[in-house]
């Protein structure tokens, strides 16, 4: 059968067509209620459909088609140099445009793919949705898996997998297995995820949970946050309370609320918890700051520790030069060289030289040589280096007095 | 808008040459080694001709690779293409986060940026 044909600059009324349909180039078609061509649509340059069309297979060369109405195409939309727009809803087995497609409503197929940008005024329902350029969304991104080389801003998701090239912006749902952005990712709702990367920016809304989470740059969540590993390599912020098994901050840690690390816990530069930090270990390069902090194992500051009901670890290291306001508490305490601490509380004790401390209260005691500390109290022995400066002479006692923590 | 500006209606940062070639890499690497050159210019936003010559760059510097698919080359970002896109995103947000706040006074804006549309798509 030959297939029926509206000339190049020319208008025709269609309903149904039984064959193929090819549409020239600055032609016109207004469908008669609604066209309906039983084989494929055909156009050669850039045309438009007036009304609602359905058809087998549509396909599009150099040139772009306009649709005002609906659109179903029960297998395949393929465009070459050319790009699609529907003002109604599009239902397709597949969509494969090279320029732009825009959809004014409700759009569906099993993959999309576009070379350029894909623009959707509602939902987009899809296995698998490639987009060269940019997608944004109006409304919810139902899909498994999503790829975009360049921006992507979406309303709420419910997706399988997420990359992106450059920013990607969604308003929450979840992203079941793993979100992959190079540059910049914004969750303005609760996001589920079950794995963050971003080599950039990373930014959640509070109420967020999700699995582990590698950003290069900042992370910072807006609320509470439920996390697995954290690896963030320069500045992370937790609005709320934050929850995780491990957390490894290159540069800075800022958390409003509290932590609660199940597992180890590295700064590098400095970390400030309004609230109680716990875990099992923690390494800081800088300064920690916070409430309380409970560590089940050993805790290494190098820097400035300041507390308000203090520091407890199983082992305790401060580095030379070390600045701490609130009492240490631990199982094996080692202050170091020229280190200024107040009160310190443990089994084993060491002050290393030219330290200062204002009350020191453990089992086994050591003073490096010129100590200087206020009041000493101590259960079964202790060690003097030369030159140590006490207030009153060590004291042996029966029991320690109760530690704070 | 760049991908990495900020998003409350500041002036868009204007689009460097590793920020092109980075957009390239990064449409590239979405095709999965099936990235044709039309694909990669809707991508990107480039011209095909202006194209060519970061595709021949990348080429050179070893972050492409590419192959001849039905009598037509075909594109695909090497693990070194990839190490280049980790740094450069890590950089960009260093830049940001370093940059405007402690960098420079309030009053004087910042030379480097104009209002030159970058993101990758064309309109």
């Amino acid at each position: 059968m030959t297939a029926q044909t509206v000339p190049r600059g020319g208008t025709a009324r269609l309903g149904a067509v039984e064959g193929d349909l090819l549409v020239e180039r600055n032609a016109r078609v207004d469908a008669d209620g609604k066209l309906v061509v039983a084989g494929e649509i055909r156009c050669d340059g850039t045309v438009e459909f007036s009304g609602p069309v359905e058809c087998r297979k549509l396909r599009l060369d150099d040139g772009d088609a306009t649709i005002r109405g609906d659109l179903l195409v029960h297998e395949e939309i393929e465009g070459h140099d050319s790009g699609l727009e529907v003002t109604g809803t599009l239902t397709a087995r597949s969509v494969d445009v090279d320029r732009r497609l825009r959809i004014g409503g409700a759009a569906s197929a099993e993959t999309f793919e576009v070379g350029g940008r894909l623009e959707g005024g509602a939902t987009l329902t899809s296995q698998r949705v490639a987009v060269g350029g940019r997608l944004a969304l109006a409304g919810k991104l139902h899909a498994n898996r999503v790829e975009t080389g360049g921006v992507l801003e979406v309303g709420e998701v419910e997706l399988d997998r997420l990359e992106v090239g450059g920013l990607a912006s969604v308003r929450g749902g979840s992203i079941r297995t793993s979100a992959e952005v190079g540059g910049r990712f914004r969750s303005e709702a609760p996001l589920t995820f079950g794995s963050l990367e971003v080599g950039g920016i990373a930014e959640l809304a509070g109420g967020s949970k999700g699995g582990d989470v590698e950003v290069g740059g900042k992370f910072s969540a807006d609320g509470n946050l439920t996390f697995g590993k954290m690896e963030v390599g320069g500045l992370g912020s937790i609005g709320g309370d934050g929850a995780g098994e491990s957390v490894e901050v290159g540069g800075k840690l800022d958390v409003k609320g509290s932590l609660k690390v199940g597992h180890r816990t590295e700064v590098g530069g400095s970390i400030t918890v309004g609230g109680s930090l716990e875990g099992t270990d923690l390494e800081v390069g800088g300064k920690l700051e916070a409430r309380r902090a409970v560590f089940a194992r050993g805790v290494e500051v190098g820097g400035r520790v300041a507390t308000k009901e203090g520091l407890k670890a199983g082992q305790l290291r401060l580095g030379r030069r070390a600045e701490v306001t609130g009492p240490l508490v631990g199982g094996d305490v080692r202050i170091g060289v020229r280190a200024k601490v107040e009160d310190v509380y443990g089994d084993r004790i060491e002050i290393d030289d030219s330290a200062v401390a204002h009350r020191v209260a453990g089992q086994q005691v050591h003073l490096g040589d010129s100590a200087t500390v206020d009041e000493v109290v101590y259960t079964v022995s202790i060690e003097l280096g030369r030159n140590v400066r006490t207030r009153s002479p060590p004291r042996k006692v029966d029991a320690l007095p109760p530690f704070p923590l | 808008m760049s991908p990495l500006a900020p998003p409350n209606g500041s002036p868009p940062r204007r689009r460097e040459v590793t920020d092109l070639y980075a957009t390239v890499l990064e449409v590239v690497k979405r095709y999965h080694g099936a990235a044709r050159v039309t694909r990669v210019s809707y991508g990107a936003g480039m011209p095909v001709d202006r194209l060519r010559t970061f595709l021949e760059r990348l080429l050179a510097l070893g972050l492409l690779r590419s192959e001849e698919v039905d009598g037509r080359p075909v594109y695909e970002i090497t693990p070194r293409g990839q190490e280049f896109l980790d740094t450069y995103w890590k950089m960009r947000a260093y830049v940001e986060i370093l940059g405007p706040a402690q960098g420079r006074k309030a009053a004087s804006p910042p030379r480097a940026r104009s209002t030159t549309p970058d993101e990758p798509a064309p309109s």
